[in-house]
């Protein structure tokens, strides 16, 4: 009897470890709580070793989850032996040395190079549990490498806080590079920029469509700012709206079916819709003001714009079908650019004061206004990432007007683009 | 003999068991919950963008329209477009000399300095070019003569800046329709 008493306690305690209490990891906001994570770097699996690949991926994942402040990192060169280990299930994970370091997440992964071929294999993991908590496997070639890494970083965010992240799309620019302002198409974090047009005139303010397969942008290259629309996989280009006088300040409907922008066709400044093909479908605006700058509330019913009907520039707020007019900001007197959040809480918007330009966003219901910038150089055009996460604006702080990122509570900007050129009006497209 | 027979069958689950959960080390028999938790994406299948190839660089700006020796241009305060007295005798002598010169055809050009929202000041643009030709009919030029293209902060005259380069900047020129 005593043997088969000895044998199940030796059963029992041979079975991995009963999950009896599983915590949740639970985050809301930026900021809020700082996840201890260790990103150990991708190692070969099979095939030829290719660190450059393995760094680069590695370097891609850390700028993206450290934009997105939920974590702070356990610092690499404290790793223990599991970091150089291949295996990638729960059970080859020696979690023990990871608690030892104080991490609560760890992400793993492999590569495999064929040729040009990359395949890529990332794991996270949840430390205290000991348990894998999403894997992904990415099927690509060698160039593709940067776009895995962006896109196990949405998938991190995904799984920790239930909303992707946005580091798989582009941030439209305007880039004057070329000496003459074109459009261009970058990554989130500022690499791989890519020319758009060659109108050699003058291209301004671009706008994605809502599943991000076109862009629309006002161009002088017919002699008048017309609006144009641009397919991003083909390239073709069609001129939309090029009524007499300004057709500016493009912003596509939620819906897709329209667009709203500003016309001056009767002499004065106003908002209108119109379809995709160009068509007039409603006036918004009907005052001796500046009316201008539209950005649509998400659920399409409301647009935010800016008006002097009042006196100076302010940010009022009209409804698609009554054409109610609502004054939004009060304070200040040069309040311009807002930016609705794709979330529908917060409009972001640039404020003149003391000679210069900073950026602030409102409840859409006027109250709880909040400065997000301090320091030197204006602050201007901003726009939110898909998620609501993330404001991508323009800066003269560094001398020339470059792209910046910084997350909604104004924390953590960085700049994106080089100094070497000015670039402006920047917009996070739709999730790739 | 009872006891080694109850010895052997619990050495038979110890072994049974260790083969079935494996110890920490082991390469093979992955738990199945973790493979449910892996998708796999095929990144060569989004299609490329399509950018613009490099070109040689020249030059082929939307040809500008020419100065007009005989007509000034005038200028206006931050974020106004009304006429200061100045601006109005400017287009007085303006007015003269498109009734001496009965053909010349002018675009009326309305630029803003570099503080502002963009879209802003190409409205604001407009509007001071629509100030200076308003004045200009109103002295008898037929408005057939005067269109009007603002071009907002996008043609700055000085490009540095400091009150003295942004007043330079918010003007309006005229220009001959070629």
């Amino acid at each position: 009897m005593r043997f088969w008493i000895v044998s199940l306690a030796l059963f029992l305690t041979l079975l991995p470890g009963p999950v009896l209490a599983v915590t949740e990891i639970e985050i809301s906001a930026p900021g809020e709580q700082s996840i201890p994570l260790a990103l150990t770097r991708l190692i070969a699996h099979e095939g030829p070793q290719a660190d450059q690949f393995a760094a680069e991926f590695n370097e891609v994942l850390n700028a993206d989850l450290d934009l997105a402040g939920l974590f702070h990192f356990v610092d690499p060169a404290a790793f223990l032996s599991d970091a150089q280990r291949l295996g990638l299930f729960s059970n080859q994970v020696d979690f023990s040395q990871w608690r030892l370091l104080g991490a609560e997440t760890l992400i793993k992964g492999t590569y495999t190079l064929e040729g040009e071929e990359l395949k890529v294999e990332a794991r996270l993991f949840d430390v205290i549990n000991r348990r894998l908590l999403t894997g992904r496997r990415y099927v690509g070639k060698v160039k593709d490498v940067r776009r895995m890494a962006h896109a196990f970083a949405d998938q991190i965010l995904k799984e920790l806080t239930g909303e992707e992240g946005p580091f798989s799309a582009r941030i439209a620019y305007i880039s004057n590079q070329t000496d003459n302002k074109e459009l261009w198409l970058m990554d989130v974090d500022g690499k791989r920029p890519i020319r758009l047009t060659d109108h050699r005139s003058i291209v301004l303010n671009p706008d994605f469509s809502p599943r991000g397969k076109e862009i629309v942008f006002t161009s002088y290259r017919a002699g008048n700012p017309d609006l144009y629309r641009k397919e991003i996989y083909t390239g073709s280009e069609a001129k939309v709206s090029y009524q007499q006088g300004l057709n500016i300040a493009g912003r596509f409907a939620p819906g897709e079916r329209e667009i709203a922008l500003t016309l001056s066709k009767d002499g004065n400044p106003e908002i209108y819709l119109i379809s995709t093909s160009g068509r007039i479908s409603k006036r918004i605006t009907d005052n001796w003001g500046i009316d201008s700058d539209p950005s649509w509330s998400p659920d399409g019913d409301r647009i935010a714009f800016i008006s002097n009907r009042q006196g100076n520039p302010h940010v009022f707020i009209a409804d698609v079908f009554s054409r109610e007019t609502t004054r939004l900001t009060r304070r200040g007197n040069y309040n311009a650019t807002p930016a609705w959040s794709p979330k529908g809480d917060r409009i972001a918007f640039t404020r003149q004061q003391a000679g210069r330009f900073d950026i602030f966003t409102i409840a859409a219901d006027g109250s709880d206004e909040r400065r997000l910038t301090f320091g030197s150089g204006n602050k201007e055009h901003p726009r939110w990432s898909p998620d609501g996460r993330f404001l991508v604006y323009s800066s003269d702080a560094g001398g020339n007007r470059a792209i910046y990122v910084m997350r909604a509570d104004g924390t953590g900007a960085r700049r994106l683009t080089t100094l070497e050129s000015d670039c402006r009006h920047p917009a996070w497209s739709p999730r790739w | 003999m009872k006891a080694i027979q109850l010895l052997k069958i619990s050495l038979a689950i110890l072994v049974l068991v260790s083969g079935l959960f494996g110890c920490a080390t082991t390469q093979t028999a992955p738990p199945v919950d973790d493979q449910a938790k892996i998708s796999s994406a095929d990144m060569a299948q989004e299609s490329e963008v399509m950018g613009v190839q490099d070109q040689p660089l020249q030059s082929e700006n939307v040809p500008s329209h020419e100065m007009i020796a005989g007509m000034e241009r005038i200028h206006f305060n931050f974020d106004q477009f009304t006429l200061s007295a100045e601006a109005r005798q400017t287009l007085g002598q303006n007015a003269k000399y498109l009734n001496a010169n009965g053909t010349v055809q002018v675009v009326i050009e309305g630029h803003c300095d570099d503080r502002g929202s963009d879209e802003y000041n190409l409205a604001l643009g407009e509007s001071r070019a629509l100030a200076a030709k308003s004045y200009l009919v109103s002295l008898g030029i037929s408005a057939k003569r005067l269109s009007v293209i603002s071009y907002g902060e996008e043609k700055p005259l000085d490009n540095s800046t400091g009150e003295a380069a942004w007043a330079q900047n918010r003007r309006a020129e005229f220009k001959a329709v070629r």
